[in-house]
């Protein structure tokens, strides 16, 4: 961030879950009284707030949820502060916390406020409305049968004839990424999973099983930016962003993505694809002057195991298929590889609520540059990392963070 | 009498048909093509006027890209009576695009060539309600 140096001062997580009995809203207020008890403040110390837009709303919540961030400060009670509603699916964490940076790195605010809070429909994604005209949404659902995992799958399935990615190390990231969750407080899937428990779940679609796709849960996160020269009024452990981007997809990517029919592959975007997530993490290392080297943690969208190998491929800058062996020799064990990776769990012990995981992950990455974490603390004393979501439709969004004290 | 065959969603593909074929559309400054059809280039160093994109049939024979298989029920809208897995898959045209489709078998393998075809989704009293697919070249 330019023109101020922006400091994490205040976290708030809602255990992630089924909450049928709370809405979004009063989810959102137990995420934002977290995060002031954290930074030491009260409700009316916010001078302005980014809030995540529910996207689901012909399932649960309606109009009020997708303009969420309104219903949430009416029940917090209204104090007259800016207030937006941004959707960028499963990035849209990490854009809400850049809105919040951006207003606090400009100048014009002090104190600003990122909040999301998500119900996530249950089992598979699905259109929101019955256009069959102009909605390709429900073209590429209802007519061609794509599901989320299902597109998964079939990138899974291209993985694996391209790059040799096997079975088992498809299974392995549920297994490592489960001994995280099962320390979490927050996570819902307390429990760790064994190789042969992965590879005897039920196929869902193939050539991916039950344990190696996330869940879908209701959950809320909130972090409080400051600038860093006023951070210790609120907390003794600040954590400072480094780097903050959202990306969108470059023409000529060979990827299609979720919600989208078609592509149109061109040599000069490469042919790996993914453009928008690349596009996010190389602005993000450039805005913090990092590389891959310097990463000691990394909470990425595990959404399934294909996510979480083509993630690790593109954090690390490795040729595609390069994580299966950093994979198989424990380069990312948790908590004690050399880049733990998902040491919270991941989305596979928390499942996905859509809007608030993003926020969820850049929190996940400060608590443990905060440390003191017990017995889910990694090992390896880290001070800086990154947290990356991966969206629906070509949304995404990095945050590289680093220990400020 | 058997029941008429009906797309889901009108515009896809030509029908009715023996030899069905995907609708796109091309920019004639460019080449660039799109499906579906896009009123605009979108190559974002071509011009943005409407005249200059034209609608096309894209080639019924493309290349297996990659497949996966459906294999647990979803919900609606997703329609098909009754429900069996089923593969789909993405395939590379001659024209430059990588479209996605259903296809109409899993003994299938990467590279394959394709020819496009249709099959049921489900069906009414009075429709048979369809969509685009795919089978091998035999």
């Amino acid at each position: 961030m330019k023109n101020r140096e922006i400091a994490i001062v205040g976290l708030g997580v809602h255990p992630y879950g089924k909450w049928p009995d709370k809405s979004m809203a009063e989810l959102g207020c137990y995420a934002i009284s977290q995060a002031l008890e954290d930074a030491h403040m009260k409700w009316r110390d916010i001078e302005t707030m980014a809030c995540g837009a529910y996207m689901w709303i012909a399932d649960q919540g309606g109009v009020p949820s997708l303009l969420l961030g309104t219903s949430i400060s009416t029940m917090m009670g209204g104090t007259g502060i800016p207030c937006c509603n941004i959707v960028n699916a499963c990035a849209t964490g990490q854009s809400i916390l850049r809105e919040a940076c951006l207003a606090v790195a400009s100048g014009e605010h002090d104190i600003a406020l990122a909040v999301g809070s998500d119900k996530s429909a249950g089992g598979f994604f699905r259109p929101q409305g019955n256009d069959k005209r102009y909605d390709n949404d429900w073209i590429r659902y209802a007519m061609v049968g794509e599901t989320n995992p299902g597109y998964w799958a079939m990138e899974m399935r291209r993985r694996i004839h391209d790059c040799g990615t096997t079975e088992e190390d498809m299974a392995m990231v549920k297994v490592i990424t489960s001994r995280g969750g099962v320390h979490n407080p927050n996570a819902r899937y307390r429990k760790e999973y064994t190789l042969q428990e992965v590879l005897e779940s039920p196929m869902v679609c193939d050539p991916l099983r039950l344990y190696e796709i996330c869940a879908t849960s209701d959950s809320a996160s909130a972090i409080i930016v400051v600038p860093m020269d006023q951070a210790e009024k609120y907390t003794d452990k600040p954590i400072l962003i480094e780097g903050l981007a959202v990306g969108s997809p470059s023409f000529g990517d060979p990827c299609i993505p979720l919600t989208y029919l078609s592509s149109y592959p061109q040599a000069d975007v490469g042919t790996l694809g993914w453009s928008e997530s690349r596009n996010a993490l190389a602005a993000a290392y450039k805005q913090s002057g990092r590389t891959p080297d310097d990463i000691n943690v990394v909470e990425l969208p595990d959404n399934s195991s294909w996510h979480y190998l083509t993630y690790m491929d593109m954090i690390l800058q490795l040729p595609y298929g390069g994580s299966d062996q950093l994979l198989r020799d424990g380069y990312f064990n948790v908590p004690d590889g050399k880049v733990p990776v998902c040491p919270s769990g991941g989305f596979g012990a928390f499942g996905e609520a859509t809007v608030a995981q993003g926020l969820w992950q850049c929190i996940e990455v400060a608590y443990q540059l905060r440390g003191d974490l017990g017995p889910r603390q990694i090992t390896n004393n880290p001070k800086v990392g990154l947290a990356q979501s991966y969206g629906y439709a070509g949304n995404n969004g990095v945050c590289i963070m680093s220990k400020a004290f | 009498m058997s029941k008429n065959k009906v797309p889901l969603a009108e515009g896809f593909f030509t029908w009715p048909s023996d030899q069905p074929k995907l609708i796109g559309s091309k920019c004639k400054v460019c080449g660039t093509p799109a499906f579906p059809k896009s009123p605009y280039c979108t190559n974002p160093d071509c011009e943005k006027k409407t005249e200059n994109v034209e609608v096309i049939e894209l080639s019924n024979k493309a290349t297996l890209y990659t497949y996966a298989v459906q294999a647990y029920p979803m919900p609606e809208p997703f329609k098909m009576q009754p429900f069996e897995p089923f593969p789909l898959g993405m395939l590379d045209f001659p024209e430059g695009l990588r479209i996605l489709g259903m296809l109409t078998t899993d003994q299938v393998e990467i590279g394959m060539q394709m020819e496009m075809t249709t099959r049921k989704l489900y069906e009414d009293d009075q429709n048979e309600y369809i969509t685009w697919a795919w089978k091998p070249v035999k």
